[in-house]
């Protein structure tokens, strides 16, 4: 696994703030997906009985990753689930960012799944994307 | 006196606190704090930050200000309130909040805490099965698009035609439960598909319903509270605190996206991307706000659906019909979102974001039940400490732009909550406090531990001696359903 994230405690008091990083962009999306998931649900509790392939571009990555992020708020909702995995791949041609993602998870089941945060927004506050040497970082905050 | 900020704060009064326009470049007006000494000395360095960024947003009138329950958030602090001209200024997703007209809401009942202590558990667990809550619950109410667009325009007069309330209900909200100036025709795909099954439903993170007891002692103004049906000798009463859920979320999230591309258009550049904003009079403007204005009124529905399945679970319990228990309500008020309101000034935009309207006697647009009183401020505090009910005065429509705080406000972040308390073991202490939890997500409980929280007490006085609400009643919890 080359990414890891990590959840912020003195920034956004009310609200869930984390930083992820990785060896690429490709990377830092999969750990700031896998703290989104986890914002929401513990996913090994969660069932694969639910999927959508989801695909997005942008040409800037860090508006790519904030329209993904919000993507998956809003499944939660239009849908009723909560997330398992999310695989992901991103490409870069002709100056474009492809994500192509399957979102898989199952209905809410308050029985059987262990849920945490309703997350209702992915913000700008405080966002960033960036490189630091040879390794890509983002800081997103949810808000509950 | 050490503060959380470098910034110059100069004493108004004991609980009034003001930040020169010389602090930051492009202050337009200066920013008043209303806090005591010990409040404002607590206050995260956010508050003074980003009061000061919304003190220079174009066509901002008079003062940015924050309440004492005041924290960061975003682009506005919570706790923030600022107006603008309708001619010149702008309107800002950021002083709204994400959830659209989040509200408070509070029933009365003629129980008493010796009718209600020995059926507690089961009034709870009624609850707990009749108003989902959590991660992606859904409602009872089942919504064709075109009903759901009825409920974007009528809010909880939609509800009452429908059967979920009484008629008599929609004079005790603030508009009505019915906002004008509706347009769901403008309203996105993605914010109809998140909003169309959650209407009852309370959602998570510090949204709750609460049983509360009001005893003779914690009364202090009993001629307000008896025109409000508060009569204390240990009676019941019922709060909810909740909004318009994902679809507010949306519209929020959808214009942010608009202004962030339109501000340059219109020469408008804001100190953080969370103050994205249009001017008011633009069609951007106007959109955002007849959208915002579809997202208040599911906020009234949603608060409204829940007040009819309390009232059908106090009826199965109690074995009697709601209205024969006398559970009427006793005021239903925003606490995030943008009206325009009439003041010396002319006619303002006033964007309150965790701050309640406080109108005080003889506001005209205050129905005849609070002509005489004021209007009814319920807040919230958190779930182990209490919450009050309030009421306005003319001296906050002439200093706070008829505003006031609207709860406690935290003071420690979630994780550090969750490191600090375990939910389960919370859930034990406060029964044995006599507090009744029932909660979708243990580790949500832990993040709503009193701790985490300003002690409202402290934070009501600060209005109180500040003059712009007046204390009526102290609201001690008994139960709580949490997401």
């Amino acid at each position: 696994m080359a990414w890891i994230f990590r959840f912020l405690e003195e920034i956004a008091l009310a609200d869930i703030a984390f930083e992820a990083e990785g060896g690429s962009i490709e990377e830092v999306f999969r750990g700031a997906t896998q703290a989104l998931l986890e914002s929401m649900a513990t996913p090994s509790t969660v069932a694969e009985t639910w999927e959508r392939r989801i695909e997005r571009s942008d040409v800037d990555p860090s508006a790519l990753l904030v329209d993904w992020l919000s993507e998956v708020v809003y499944w939660k909702d239009a849908a009723g689930v909560v997330f398992r995995k999310a695989p992901l791949t991103l490409t870069h041609e002709h100056d474009v960012w492809l994500l192509r993602a399957r979102l898989i998870g199952a209905p809410v089941d308050q029985q059987t799944q262990e849920l945490h945060a309703d997350v209702k927004g992915v913000t700008k506050h405080l966002y960033e994307l960036k490189q630091t040497a040879d390794r890509w970082m983002v800081r997103v905050v949810l808000d509950v | 006196m050490k503060l959380n900020t470098g910034m110059t704060v100069n004493r108004i009064t004991d609980e009034i606190w003001e930040i020169p326009v010389s602090e930051k470049p492009g202050m337009l007006v200066p920013a008043r704090i209303y806090a005591t000494r010990e409040i404002l000395q607590a206050m995260d360095s956010g508050v003074f930050d980003q009061v000061t960024n919304v003190a220079c947003l174009p066509g901002i009138s008079r003062y940015a200000l924050c309440m004492p329950d005041g924290h960061w958030g975003y682009g506005f602090p919570i706790g923030g309130v600022a107006a603008f001209d309708l001619q010149d200024g702008i309107i800002s997703p950021g002083g709204v909040g994400y959830d659209i007209n989040c509200g408070m809401r509070l029933i009365r009942t003629d129980l008493t805490l010796a009718d209600v202590q020995p059926r507690l558990e089961q009034l709870m667990t009624e609850l707990f099965r009749k108003v989902p809550a959590g991660v992606g619950a859904s409602g009872f109410v089942r919504l064709s698009r075109e009903e759901f667009r009825r409920v974007m325009t009528d809010g909880a007069r939609w509800c009452v035609e429908r059967g979920y309330g009484w008629h008599r209900d929609l004079a005790r909200m603030e508009e009505g439960g019915c906002i004008e100036g509706t347009d769901p025709s403008i309203v996105t795909d993605h914010a109809i598909q998140r909003g169309i099954n959650q209407l009852g439903t309370l959602g998570s993170g510090n949204h709750y319903l609460e049983v509360q007891v009001v005893s003779n002692e914690r009364i202090f103004d009993p001629v307000t509270a008896a025109a409000f049906g508060i009569i204390g000798h240990e009676q019941i009463v019922v709060m909810v605190h909740c909004g318009s859920r994902g679809f507010g979320h949306q519209v929020a999230s959808d214009y942010l996206k608009v202004f962030g591309k339109s501000m340059r258009r219109y020469g408008i550049t804001v100190k953080d991307q969370q103050l994205a904003c249009a001017p008011f009079r633009s069609p951007e403007g106007q959109e955002y706000f007849s959208a915002m204005n579809c997202a208040a009124n599911t906020a009234f529905a949603n608060r409204q659906v829940i007040t009819h399945q309390i009232r059908e679970a106090f009826a199965t319990v109690f074995g009697r019909s709601a209205e024969a228990l006398g559970m009427e309500l006793v005021y239903d008020v925003a606490h995030n979102i943008a009206k325009v309101e009439r003041y010396p000034e002319g006619d303002l935009v006033v964007h309150r974001k965790g701050a309640t309207r406080a109108f005080g006697p003889g506001s005209p647009e205050l129905p005849e039940a609070f002509r005489q009183t004021g209007q009814p401020v319920i807040c919230g505090g958190s779930m182990e400490t209490g919450s009050y009910l309030l009421v306005g005065t003319d001296q906050a429509v002439r200093d706070t732009f008829g505003s006031t705080m609207h709860g406690a406000g935290r003071t420690m972040s979630r994780a550090q909550a969750k490191r600090t308390v375990h939910g389960a073991q919370l859930q034990q202490q406060m029964k044995q406090r006599g507090i009744l939890v029932k909660a979708v997500s243990m580790s949500g409980l832990a993040e709503e531990a009193g701790l985490a929280y300003k002690n409202i007490s402290e934070v009501v006085e600060s209005v109180d001696r500040a003059g712009i609400t007046k204390k009526v009643a102290e609201l001690r919890p008994i139960g709580n359903i949490k997401g």
